[in-house]
C-alpha cells in the first residue's frame, strides 16, 4: 500500500513523459546524423547487437545519472567508507576516476551486524585459515572441494536455522537460480510473491514449471490464486499439478517489509503446497537471537519446507545456503548443478561465517552477539522513527533494518544522491527497473556498528538534503515539549 | 487533508512496460497534457481555437499511433524479449480486453475528434483529417484487432 500526494503522482508521470520525449528526440537526431555519416566496411552484413529499442532505457535514462550508481570504493565497507571521486567531461557518457577519495558515512551497505570490516574474533582466525587452506579450493564440492570447514559450516548452519541438514554454495544468487530448477520442473507450479528478487525469478523461469504471481505480501490473494490453480490443474490437460511451491522472502530488500509468514504458512498447509523462504536479508539481522523471521514471528522452522539464505548480508562473507530435511538436502547434493559443477565456497569465507555464527550465538564465550543484535534493533527503530518525524515517507516495518525513503520523481534521484555525497554521506538510490516506474526510492541500511553520533549526523544531513530536494511529503511532527519530561531526553 | 493523498496497491503486473499505467493520476495527466498542449499551440501559432484543436488532434494521432500501435517490444532488455512481437496496446493489462484503462484510452480520441470538429465548425479540409485520425485510432483499439497485422504491415522484427 503506497500513499503518495496526488500532485506528486502527476508531476512524476509528467517528468517521465518529458524524459522519454527528449530521449526519443535525441535518438531521432542520432539516426539522422548516422544516416549521413559514411559507413565503415567492417559493419556490413552484421546484425545489430540490440533489437529495436531495448537499450533505450539504459542509454537515455540510466546513463544520464550513472554517476549515482556503481561508485568505486577504496576500502572495506565499514561504518565509514572511502568513496572515490569521479568526474565526467561529456555529461556522464564516460566517467573518469580521480585519485582522491572522500570519507563518507556508509548508509548503503548490507552490513547489518558490523562484520563487514575487521572483527576482533573473526579476522585473525580467517587470516590463519587463509594461510592454511589457501584462498580457493580450486575444485568442485564432489571432487576435492569439500574441506573440514565446509562440513562444519553445513552442520552449524543447520543448527543455527533449526533444520535437520543444510548445504552451502559459493554464491547467493546462484543458490536460488540453480536450486529452484532442481526442486521442480515441467508439470509443477511455482507461486511467487510479486516483488521477489531477480534470482528467484530467474530460477523460476529456468525451471520449466508454470509460474504464477500473487500480490505482494497478501495471504488472501495467495489463497485465491492457490484455489484457482488447484482447481484448474495444469494448463490444457487439466491434470493435477505435480508439485506446488510458494516462494516468499523474509525481508523484502526494496520495501523493508517483513513477510506475513504465519498466515502464508497456514494457507500453504491448507492447500498442501510447499513453502520456500528466502532469508537473504533477515537471517542474522532480526529475531531475538538472530535466527531470522521464523524466530521473529514465532513460526516453527519445521513448518517451512525449504529455507534459503545468504552469507553476504549479516555474516560479512559470500555464498548462500539451503536448509531443509535430510532427504531434500541429500537429493540436492546429487542433483544440483551448483554443487556438482561449481567451485566450492572459498575456505577463508567459510571460516568467516563460522566465526560470525559463533559470535552471534554466543559460542565464542562473550556477549558481543547479543549486544550487536540489540544494537541493530535499537538503531533501526530510532532511525526510522526520526525519519518519519521529519516528514519523510519511509517504508518498512518496525525492527526491519532496511528503510527506503520514497523519492518518486526521477530528477530527485540524482539530486538526493549527489547532495548527500557532497555532505559526505553515501546513500544508495534505486530506480526503475528494480522498483516500479513511479516508485523510485533511496534505500538506507542500518548496521549494528553505527554509533548514535553517526546516526544523528546521518539524520541531520538527510534532513537538510530532504528540504533542498523537496521530499518531505508528509507533515512534520511537532517537537515534543522537553520541559514536560523534566528536561531529560528519553529515547 | 486526507483527500490530498492517493492510495494505491501496486498490482501484480509483471510487464514493467505497462504497469505504470495502473497508478493513480495517469488519466488526469493524459487529459492535462492534451489541454496544455492546446493552450501552447494557441499561444505559439495564434490561430483559431478550432485549428488549434485540429493540430492537437493530429499530433495526438501521430504520437499515440506510433507508440501504442506501431512500436513493438519494451525499451529495456531485462524481460529477455518476451514481448517483442506485441505493441504497447496489446501488452496492456496482460492482453485482457475491455478493461477500464482500455475503455478510457479508446474514448479520448473520440472526445478530441468531437472537440476539434465542433470548434472548427465542420469545415472541409480539417474535418476530413480529423475523421481519418479518429477512425484509425478507434479501429486500432477494437478487441478484434488484437494481434492482427493487416496485409502483414508491421509484422516484422
Amino acid at each position: 500500500m503506497v500513499r503518495l500526494p496526488y500532485f506528486i503522482a502527476l508531476t512524476t508521470l509528467f517528468s517521465y513523459v518529458l524524459i522519454f520525449t527528449i530521449g526519443r528526440l535525441r535518438d531521432l537526431f542520432r539516426t539522422l546524423v548516422d544516416f549521413y555519416r559514411p559507413k565503415s566496411e567492417g559493419d556490413q552484413g552484421y546484425a545489430p547487437i540490440c533489437l529495436g529499442l531495448e537499450d533505450f532505457y539504459s542509454r537515455r535514462l540510466y546513463r544520464r545519472i550513472q554517476d549515482c550508481f556503481g561508485r568505486p570504493l577504496a576500502g572495506a565497507p565499514d561504518t565509514w567508507i572511502d568513496v572515490v571521486d569521479r568526474h565526467s567531461n561529456d555529461s556522464n557518457k564516460t566517467i573518469q576516476r580521480t585519485a582522491d577519495t572522500r570519507r563518507c558515512l556508509n548508509l548503503g551497505s548490507y552490513n547489518y551486524l558490523g562484520f563487514a570490516a575487521s572483527d576482533e574474533y573473526c579476522t585473525p582466525r580467517v587470516v590463519d585459515c587463509l594461510k592454511k587452506y589457501s584462498p580457493s579450493t580450486c575444485s568442485v564440492r564432489v571432487d576435492g572441494g569439500t574441506t573440514k570447514l565446509h562440513a562444519e559450516l553445513e552442520d552449524l548452519v543447520a543448527r543455527f536455522v533449526g533444520k535437520p541438514a543444510a548445504v552451502i554454495f559459493g554464491m547467493g544468487y546462484a543458490t536460488n537460480s540453480s536450486i529452484i530448477p532442481v526442486l521442480t520442473g515441467k508439470g509443477g507450479l511455482i507461486i511467487s510473491d510479486s516483488l521477489n528478487h531477480n534470482s528467484i525469478v530467474n530460477g523460476a523461469r529456468g525451471s520449466g514449471a508454470v509460474v504464477r504471481v500473487f500480490q505482494h505480501n497478501t495471504p488472501l490473494h495467495l489463497e485465491e490464486v492457490l484455489r484457482e490453480q488447484v482447481a484448474a490443474g495444469q494448463p490444457r490437460t487439466h491434470r493435477p499439478w505435480k508439485k506446488i511451491i510458494v516462494i516468499v522472502e523474509g525481508i523484502y530488500s526494496m520495501e523493508g517489509e517483513i513477510c506475513k509468514l504465519p498466515e502464508i504458512v497456514a494457507v500453504c498447509k491448507k492447500y498442501k503446497a510447499y513453502t520456500y523462504l528466502d532469508e537473504a536479508h533477515s537471517i542474522g539481522a532480526v529475531g531475538k537471537s538472530g535466527r531470522g523471521v521464523c524466530e521473529l514471528l514465532g513460526v516453527d522452522p519445521a513448518d517451512v519446507d525449504v529455507m534459503m539464505g545468504t552469507f553476504t548480508k549479516s555474516f560479512g562473507s559470500c555464498g548462500g545456503y539451503i536448509a531443509a530435511s535430510k532427504e531434500i538436502i541429500q537429493y540436492l547434493k546429487y542433483a544440483c548443478p551448483a554443487h556438482l559443477y561449481a567451485t566450492s565456497m572459498s575456505p577463508p569465507a567459510v571460516e568467516q561465517v563460522i566465526c560470525a555464527m559463533k559470535v552471534i550465538s554466543g559460542e565464542d564465550g562473550s556477549n558481543r552477539g547479543a549486544v550487536k543484535l540489540a544494537r541493530i534493533r535499537e538503531n533501526s527503530n530510532f532511525f526510522r522513527s526520526q525519519l518519519q518525524k521529519m516528514g519523510l515517507q519511509v517504508l518498512g516495518d518496525n525492527d526491519s533494518p532496511i528503510m527506503p525513503i520514497m523519492l518518486y520523481n526521477p530528477s530527485k534521484i540524482p539530486a538526493f544522491s549527489r547532495e548527500c555525497l557532497k555532505q559526505n554521506v553515501a546513500v544508495v538510490t534505486v530506480a526503475f527497473p528494480a522498483t516500479p516506474l513511479l516508485l523510485a526510492r533511496a534505500r538506507i541500511c542500518i548496521s549494528a556498528s553505527h554509533t548514535r553520533e553517526d546516526l544523528i549526523r546521518g539524520l541531520k544531513v538527510i534532513s537538510e538534503v530532504g528540504d533542498l530536494v523537496g521530499i518531505k511529503y508528509f507533515p512534520v511532527e511537532p517537537e515534543k515539549h522537553l520541559a514536560e519530561s523534566g528536561g531529560a531526553m528519553v529515547d | 487533508m486526507g483527500k490530498l493523498y492517493a492510495r494505491t496497491t501496486p498490482p501484480p503486473d509483471l510487464n514493467k512496460n505497462t504497469e505504470w499505467f495502473m497508478y493513480p493520476g495517469v488519466w488526469t495527466i493524459y487529459i492535462l497534457i492534451l489541454f496544455f498542449a492546446w493552450i501552447a499551440v494557441l499561444s505559439v501559432a495564434a490561430c483559431s481555437p478550432g485549428t488549434a484543436w485540429t493540430i492537437v488532434n493530429l499530433f495526438h494521432f501521430g504520437v499515440t499511433y506510433h507508440y501504442f500501435h506501431w512500436k513493438k517490444g519494451t525499451p529495456f532488455a531485462e524481460d529477455q524479449g518476451v514481448y517483442n512481437a506485441l505493441t504497447w496496446w496489446e501488452q496492456m493489462d496482460n492482453g485482457k480486453q475491455l478493461t477500464q484503462n482500455r475503455k478510457f484510452v479508446t474514448v479520448v480520441p473520440v472526445i478530441l475528434y468531437l472537440l476539434a470538429s465542433h470548434t472548427s465548425n465542420y469545415q472541409r479540409p480539417m474535418l476530413f483529417l480529423n475523421s481519418l485520425a479518429a477512425f484509425v485510432l478507434v479501429v486500432a483499439k477494437f478487441p478484434n484487432m488484437h494481434k492482427v497485422r493487416i496485409f502483414g504491415i508491421n509484422a516484422g522484427r
